[in-house]
Formats: C-alpha cells, structure tokens, sequence
C-alpha cells in the first residue's frame, strides 16, 4: 500500500501569457517542418534503390569463400556449425579430392531462416571461409529454397567477392605459434646431417 | 602401505606402484604421454619429471636433488619427498610441450583428435603460448599402416605406446620405431600391415591424433558425440565399451576400463561390428496375421493382442504344446518377463535357448600366451549373453530343452505353439528352422531383420539392437553386468524390453533397474552385479 508521506505532489508550472498564446510554438514546429522540405531526403525509394551500407560488417547472408585455386576453402572442421547459437548449419565432412588438403565440406547447408545473422560462425571459422555478405535482400517462395547449400554459398561468394574481398589467411598462420610465413632457407642437406 | 609426501602432502599410496600412478590416484594433475598403467614404462616422454629429496653426499642431509627423474620410473618408497609444483618441474614440462609442438602442424581443425587431444590439453595447461622455432616445420606425409589405420606422423609425439602395445597386448609386433633423435618414426614392417585383431586399441592409446581410425575419420567431431557406457555384444567375454552417438545415430565404440574383464582394451570384432544397428531394412513395426491377412496394430493393442492369441492357443491346444526359443542376444530381463509371460499362461511349456554362434576358436593374446600371462581374450562364441540366459531357465525349471531337441521334437509335430526370439546380427534361420515354421498354429517372432520365419508368423514384433536394450548380460566368466541404453529404436519399433514389461501385466516404463530388483528376489544372484570402477581420466 502507498504511504500518504511517499507520495510526492508537483504542481503544473504556471504558463507565461506568451505560452498561453501558444503561437510561438507552432510556429517554432513549422519552422522544423519547412527546413526538412528543403534538405536531402534520409528515405532511399527501395527497391529501385537501395542504402550504402558499410560493407566491411553489415551482417547478412552467408558466402563460403574460395581459396587461391577456386577450391571451397572451408576446412569443414564443423567450428562454425558448434558455435552457431540457431543451430543451422549443417556440415558433412569428407576426404578432400586436393592432394594438399585433408578435408572438405561434402555437404555444407545454412538455414537462413533459423540463422539469427549473429556472426558467430564468422568469429569462429578458424580459416575465415564462412563470412557474412551485405546481401540482406534475398528471397524464396519455399522454406527449402531458403536452406543455402554449398554451390549456392559459394555462387554468393562469387557475386560478392568484387564487394568484400576475402580476408585470406593461411591455415597455419595463427599470430603467435611462430609460423608466421616467413621464408626461411632450409640448410643443405648435408650440411644438416 | 607406503606414506609418500607430494608437495607437502602425505599421501598413503599402494605398494608396488610408480610415484606418477600416486600422484593421478590422489587427484594431481601430473602431465604424461608414454605411461600407461596397462603397459610397461619407458619413461621416454620426460614430461612427468620430478624433484625428490635424496641424501646429499656431502651432509648426508637429505635435500632436493639437483637432477629430475621421472615419476613414472620410480617406484614408491615409504618415507620418500617428491614435489611437482617448483619451477624447475615447471620449466621442464614447459621445455618439453615446446618441443613437442616444433613440428607438429597445428591443423587441430582438420584433425580428429581435437577435443580429446592430450596435446592441446598439456599444451594449453603447462605449455608456453608462444612458439620460438622461426624454420619451416618438417613435413612428413601420412601413412597408411594396416587396413583400419592412418599415420599422421608429423603429429606423432613419439610416446611408442602403440609400439608397446603391439609387443606387449596383442603381440604381434607389428609397429616399430625407425630412424634415431629428430628423424626417428613409428612405422611398419614392409608387407605387414597393423592387421591383428585388436589393432584398434592403438588409436585409442595415441594421446595425439598421430594414429586415427580409417572409419571414424572425418566422420564427426568428438565434442558433438555422447557417451553411454555399455557392454559389447560381440562375444561371450562381454567387454566394457562407451558408445558414442550423436542425435541417434551411432559413430564408434571405444572401450571402457573393466579390471579383469577386458583391462583397457576391445578387439576389432566388437569395434567394428555395430554397422547392422542402423541398417535400413532392420524391422521396425509389429505385424498381426489372421488368415491371410495382415495389419500393422497399433502399439498400445499389442499387448492384450498377444496374451489374446496364447491364452487362445493354451485353451485350445493346451499348455504343454507351447514352446518359447531365448535368444542368447537378449538382456536377462527381457528373457525373465518372457519366461514369465509364458509360464504365467502356461506351467508346461517348454523354454528352449536359442542357437548360439560361434566362429573360429577363443583366442587368447597376446598371441601363444597361456594361463597368467594372457591379456585379452576373444571368445568363440559370438554372443553376449548364453550364460545369462542359461541361468534364468535354470531357475525358471520345468520343461528345457536345447535348440535342438526342440527343433527334433517340433519336427514331429509335438509342438504347436512358438514364440522365437531372435535378433541376431547376422541371418540366423536356416532351411531346417524355416521348415518348423509350417507345424505351428501360433507362432509369435521376434527379430530385427526379415527372414524366412516371418512369412509363417502369427505374430511379428521388431527387436533391438544391443544399444537398444536395457538391462543385463552375463559373460563367459559368469560376471552380471548390467548397462544402459544408448539409442532408440528406429522410429515404429518399441524396444523388446517396454513390450515385454507391458505383455507381463506391468503398466508405466519399462527400467532394467526395477526388472532385476523384482529377479533378485526369486534368482539371488541377480542381486550380484560386476560394475567395473570409473575410468581413471589419467589413463587416456
């Protein structure tokens, strides 16, 4: 129950005769009104256009990039698929057909529609394969059409790579583990011996 | 038994142990790669190094002695000082992960080991965060050494625990180091593959992802999988194994520490033998026959459907024309409510146990041992639970006949009523047991794949699977161990043991644990059970 004593009783600031005029602030509300007629509009006509949005972090759709040779560069270690907080993405991992690598996503599918575009699976892809794109516009008639697989994924690298470049690091070349690309001459052999 | 003081703490310890093994036994966290309690020690990791007090030839003081020694190597003494938490321990097994990790490729994302890597554990507990080595890592290309086994020698810490396993456990020796100092490798003899049957506990034994499992490889990441500890139905020896699965699907079987039983280890037999689990042409819906007619019955009408049809049959034909086959692959719960359903309708009918496969001879390893020396063994008879099943008709009495006399005495007609349990692994029926089908007016068959049995069935019910089940198997040293369920059925399938709980008259979920407490009261030895102790964590 309310105490009488807590109950604090303001009374309403008495107006000026100016303000009980009122005038003065609708014509103060006009002046607003009429600079905004005159400046840039802040709404863009979507879709015939569309933002600039800031490329480098706009989270949107997936893309699965490619590596030097046009390979999926996804190592399908399922780091991704672990992290994502919606549960979906789905990896089925394989022998890799490339004689310098060990293994490859045979099946790789996002959910767009349980994906919460969180960016999880970009903080965790331990070779930044899997990344967000500025595409936010993307559409489908079927829930399945919405299930992203891996050509699609990386059709979307395709059309955006020219947008966003890749980040490409080296799988070995975490900061700190003292691979850190350096050329360095191996001795000969029998001089090592 | 021997008192030791560890960092100031003593410690009563068993005798005849290592002071490494007394360190992990009371809760200390001493790295290790080359010890293993279920193999001989080398000492050659140098990563479980420690300071002891020794007498100081000067003073005769006993003091810190300047050089460390390997816990592993040194045996407990009573009275003795050892410590592990000084920086010069420190410092060594910091030394030690550095060199460990020189050439080793870190590409723990494409390895299988990652998540139960006891590199990343030791590295990220003891080692440094930073690597100094500027060159180039050495190379060195995988190898294929035996028909389930990969090499990834360059992740190899040389620890030589599958070397001595192969010399040691299944003796066959087929593992060797080659080359000396930085070059040297595990490798195997030229035209002798990894071949032997327990080959499989190598990749096990590897603390690293240097050796892994050609059919588990790439498969699933091990941080997805849930363990379930189980009992292997491969064999009569009836060994200690996790099952690992993830979202219903089985991946792989690893063994699970059982003291006298099966030790560390299980053979490739029982590893690789659980594909049929998740075969798609397993049955997984009950059928009813009447005439010719046949109707896939919902599950709640099965079992009042099944006490109809024997109820029926006793009235008609009596009780002593009834005839149950126990398959030795079902738990010792489900083959007492059967033995109860039917004695229950029926005081005369007979129990009968079912056929009981065999392949080959019991083989002992390592291989030529015998009496003490062995360390492993694979049982001829590849069923898990005979004796168990041996033990409940036993105790149930009456009318018992083997498989075949009952198969002898069906021929001539003496039996009109069945009910088969089978759920073996591999086809079962052969012609002479599909020709028995004809003599019977009820035949009520129980089995995970379709066989030539069927097409007579009265009554079809799908069975499980061992990851399936629930209860108990007794194994050829009579131990009852009980084990849970790792898995479910395939969708439409009931598990044996829920409709045979239901069929008895029980109401609710079927549970191993309440079944064998209400068998413990009529069979006391079922109040005996062998649980084998938890897997100490340091013998990884």
């Amino acid at each position: 129950m309310i105490r009488d004593e807590d109950i604090i009783r303001i009374a309403a600031p008495r107006l000026t005769a100016a303000e009980r005029l009122y005038l003065p602030q609708v014509l103060d509300g006009m002046k607003t009104t009429l600079t905004h007629l005159f400046r840039r509009p802040v709404t863009v006509k979507y879709p015939e256009e569309k933002r600039a949005l800031r490329v480098d972090n706009h989270r949107g759709l997936h893309r699965l990039n490619r590596d030097e040779q046009g390979r999926v560069a996804c190592v399908a270690c399922f780091m991704c698929s672990t992290a994502c907080p919606a549960h979906c993405i789905h990896i089925v991992a394989g022998d890799a057909p490339w004689p310098d690598r060990e293994k490859y996503p045979v099946q790789f599918d996002i959910d767009e529609l349980r994906c919460i575009y969180c960016g999880m699976c970009e903080e965790a892809c331990p070779v930044d394969a899997i990344e967000l794109t500025p595409e936010y516009d993307f559409v489908g008639t079927t829930r399945e059409q919405m299930v992203l697989d891996k050509e699609e994924l990386l059709a979307v690298y395709d059309r955006t790579c020219g947008l966003k470049p890749r980040k490409n690091p080296r799988i070995t070349g975490y900061p700190g583990t003292g691979h850190r690309g350096q050329s360095v001459p191996r001795p000969p052999a029998d001089e090592a011996t | 038994m021997p008192r030791i003081i560890i960092d100031g703490r003593p410690i009563d310890c068993r005798e005849d142990i290592s002071v490494l093994q007394a360190a992990l036994d009371a809760g200390g966290d001493v790295p290790h790669y080359c010890y293993h309690p279920g193999l001989s020690i080398v000492a050659s990791c140098r990563l479980c190094l420690m300071e002891m007090k020794v007498p100081n030839p000067r003073t005769q003081e006993p003091d810190w002695s300047p050089k460390l020694l390997p816990a592993c190597q040194t045996p407990v003494r009573d009275g003795m000082e050892v410590r592990f938490h000084s920086e010069r321990v420190r410092e060594n097994q910091r030394s030690c992960m550095e060199f460990f990790l020189l050439n080793h490729p870190l590409d723990c994302p494409v390895c299988d080991q990652s998540g139960e890597c006891w590199l990343q554990d030791y590295s990220f507990k003891f080692g440094r965060a930073e690597s100094r080595m500027i060159d180039e890592k050495c190379k060195n290309p995988k190898k294929d050494v035996g028909p389930h086994t990969l090499l990834y020698q360059d992740r190899c810490v040389m620890c030589t625990r599958c070397v001595r396993f192969t010399q040691e456990i299944s003796g066959t020796s087929e593992l060797c180091v080659v080359n000396r100092g930085s070059r040297c490798e595990i490798d195997a003899f030229p035209g002798k593959p990894l071949a032997n049957p327990l080959q499989g506990n190598v990749v096990d034994l590897c603390p690293v992802g240097a050796l892994l499992d050609k059919q588990f490889l790439f498969r699933q990441r091990v941080w997805l999988l849930t363990s379930t500890p189980s009992i292997c139905a491969g064999c009569a020896t009836g060994c200690a194994i996790w099952v690992d699965h993830n979202q219903g699907t089985l991946w792989r079987l690893r063994p699970r520490y059982n003291p006298g039983v099966n030790d560390w280890w299980m053979c490739d037999d029982g590893r690789f033998g659980w594909r049929y689990v998740h075969d798609g042409k397993r049955i997984a819906a009950p059928r009813v026959r009447r005439g010719s007619e046949q109707t896939t019955p919902d599950w709640a009408a099965v079992p009042q459907l099944v006490r109809f049809r024997i109820e029926e049959h006793v009235r008609r034909h009596g009780g002593a024309t009834l005839a149950a086959v126990l398959s030795p692959f079902m738990t010792c719960e489900e083959a007492w409510l059967l033995i109860r359903v039917l004695r229950d309708k029926a005081p005369a009918s007979t129990l009968v146990l079912g056929p009981v496969p065999t392949a080959g001879e019991t083989r002992h390893f390592p291989v030529g041992a015998t009496g003490n020396t062995v360390k492993f063994t694979i049982q001829a008879e590849k069923c898990p639970n005979r004796r168990g099943i041996e033990l409940l008709l036993a105790a149930a009495g009456g009318n018992v006949l083997t498989f075949e006399q009952f198969a002898e005495q069906a021929g001539k007609g003496e039996f009109k009523g069945a009910w088969i349990v089978g759920g073996y692994p591999q086809p079962w029926v052969d012609k002479a047991t599909a020709k028995l089908a004809a003599q019977f007016e009820l035949l009520i068959v129980q089995d995970i794949f379709e066989n030539d049995l069927l097409p007579g069935a009265a009554i079809v019910l799908p069975a499980c699977a061992w990851a399936e089940r629930e209860g108990c198997f007794v194994n050829a040293r009579g131990l009852i161990q009980p084990f849970q369920r790792a898995l479910n059925p395939p969708a439409g399938a009931q598990r044996d043991g829920q409709y045979l709980y239901e069929i008895a008259g029980f109401q609710g979920l079927y549970s191993g644990v309440r079944v064998r407490a209400m068998m413990a009261e009529k069979i006391p030895a079922f109040a005996q059970l062998h649980e084998p102790p938890p897997m100490p964590r340091h013998a990884h």
